[in-house]
């Protein structure tokens, strides 16, 4: 579905990314996670057309989507939510909606409000509430149900369960795999809940100071000796 | 005493639309337009032009100043800021911009004012419409049609925001541009539509201007502070803050100085905006992002539904 080849990225003259290879599978739920300041999050704003990238190619579709703006990615069934901001807090539940289909024609845009309600029903009886109101877990469910709106093929999440319970966690994590098996979205996220995240994931990557560390099957990442050092706290001299 | 009230609610209307064009473009584009108050002496010569060539009642050029001032308000985004932009320039570098659009617009009015009076064999630098005011049961024509413009111009932009689909863009890309951007609206659209609005209403203000007070091409130099204080102080980052601030400094201005001059004398007039600088310092002080951002406003907005 989307593959990223040679990828340097940064902010003006800070490169963060480098040389970052990576392939999303559609229909695989993908991870990347590592420890902070790694390039996880820079990483998926590169895939969305949010920094500076000097070189490397981002091909989804068989399409060469690297200069493409971010507004021409939303059409192309890209979406990407950030980890904080990822709604409009001025906006009700209702107009969140509304805007999120903004390219769409007015019936289909009602069809898509619909179906959106229909995975995420939680939203049904807040509809004017605003989105500053909401609380942690029904801002994330408006979040992803703003990119169900947008007819989105694959959905960026910046650590969907950052802030949230883990009982929210949870809801949060069997909605992404609800949108794998039941509506044939494609999740790809970053998650510092690294270990519960992957769990879920068929592939998982690795980044460490702005590279990729590792790239493989999600259970051969959890099992890997890295991700147990970094992540499980088990020390490993080499590494 | 009632030609200072009407004195007072259409100075205020006139600051209410102005500084209703100066908080949505900081809104938007993140930019304090120093030109602002330019773009109304603009609107004063665009409605004299029309009267001196073809006769026609500052009153009934208003839509046509209004269609102008847009196209002014655009331009200005478009040579002034937007190539600034591009080069991710700082706010005060397009604050510095708009500063320099303004004496370059205040260099036109100037030359023009002199081409227009050399056309019309008339003195055009110093002009006032207060002749051709009209009344109706006693009211000056002036309170009317401001007080209806400004009327106008609440009820169509909360319709605009609230009940249509480009409104809904421009509250999201006012909030959140990035986000907007990956919702797919072209914030570009909304940046240039915000700097429409706000030369357009500047524009209209300016047409009214006229009647209430003389118009000199430096008279801009004059209404920005006031424009300012009514945006800081009902606060730049709400529409309604326009609102406001436009009522708060205006009442202010012209009920102190009145006041003042009864004491003090008609020397005092000249001072006025002083009244204006004080309370923008004294909201700054205590309240740094306005009426609009303090708590009881976010509570009263809650209760509104806003």
């Amino acid at each position: 579905m989307i593959k990223v080849e040679k990828l340097n990225a940064g902010y003006g003259k800070l490169q963060i990314l480098f040389d970052i290879d990576v392939e999303v599978s559609s229909g695989k739920i993908t991870t990347i996670v590592g420890p902070n300041g790694s390039g996880k999050s820079t990483f998926l704003k590169s895939l969305f057309g949010l920094t500076d990238i000097y070189s490397g190619n981002i091909i989804y579709d068989n399409k060469d989507i690297t200069y493409i703006p971010p507004h021409e990615k939303t059409k192309m069934g890209i979406s990407y939510l950030p980890q904080t901001n990822n709604v409009f807090t001025n906006l009700s539940v209702i107009e969140n909606l509304k805007i999120a289909g903004y390219v769409l024609k007015k019936n289909e845009l009602e069809e898509r409000m619909n179906f959106a309600l229909k995975v995420f029903p939680e939203l049904k009886d807040i509809l004017n509430k605003k989105a500053g109101a909401l609380s942690g877990g029904q801002r994330q469910m408006l979040a992803m149900a703003t990119a169900l709106v947008r007819k989105t093929k694959l959905l960026i999440l910046d650590e969907p369960t950052a802030q949230l319970s883990p009982k929210l966690a949870e809801v949060i994590f069997d909605k992404i795999v609800e949108l794998r098996d039941d509506y044939n979205i494609t999740p790809l996220l970053v998650e510092q809940n690294a270990k519960r995240a992957l769990e879920i994931s068929d592939v998982g990557y690795m980044f460490v100071s702005g590279k990729v560390a590792y790239g493989g099957s999600a259970k051969s990442l959890l099992e890997h000796e890295k991700f147990q050092s970094y992540f499980l706290g088990i020390v490993d001299d080499e590494i | 005493m009632m030609g200072v009230i009407e004195g007072t609610i259409v100075w205020s209307n006139i600051i209410v639309l102005l500084a209703l064009g100066l908080t949505m473009t900081y809104i938007t584009t993140a930019v304090p337009n120093f030109a602002q108050a330019s773009f109304a002496v603009v609107g004063s010569y665009i409605a004299l032009t029309l009267l001196r060539f073809i006769g026609l009642d500052p009153y009934l050029s208003i839509p046509l100043t209004f269609i102008i001032g847009g196209l002014i308000g655009v331009s200005t985004y478009y040579i002034a800021l937007k190539p600034l932009i591009k080069r991710k320039a700082s706010i005060e570098m397009l604050m510095i911009a708009t500063l320099a659009w303004d004496l370059i617009l205040f260099g036109i009015i100037g030359a023009y004012s002199e081409i227009l009076g050399s056309l019309t064999k008339r003195t055009e630098t110093l002009f006032v419409f207060t002749n051709l005011d009209f009344e109706v049961y006693g009211l000056p024509g002036r309170l009317i049609v401001s007080t209806m413009l400004v009327l106008l111009t609440i009820i169509g932009l909360y319709l605009l925001l609230y009940k249509t689909k480009f409104g809904i863009a421009l509250r999201a890309s006012m909030e959140n541009p990035s986000l907007a951007e990956a919702m797919g609206i072209n914030v570009e659209n909304t940046r240039l539509f915000s700097w429409f609005i706000s030369g357009s209403l500047a524009c209209m203000a300016g047409s009214i201007l006229p009647y209430l007070q003389e118009i000199v091409p430096q008279t801009g130099y004059f209404l920005i502070v006031s424009i300012f204080a009514a945006s800081i102080v009902g606060g730049l980052y709400h529409i309604a803050g326009a609102l406001i601030g436009g009522y708060i400094i205006g009442v202010s201005e012209s009920l102190f100085t009145y006041l003042l001059s009864m004491l003090f004398g008609p020397g005092v007039l000249v001072y006025g905006k002083v009244i204006s600088l004080i309370i923008m310092i004294i909201a700054i002080l205590i309240i740094p992002r306005g009426v609009t951002g303090t708590d009881l406003w976010r509570r009263l907005e809650k209760w509104l539904n806003l």
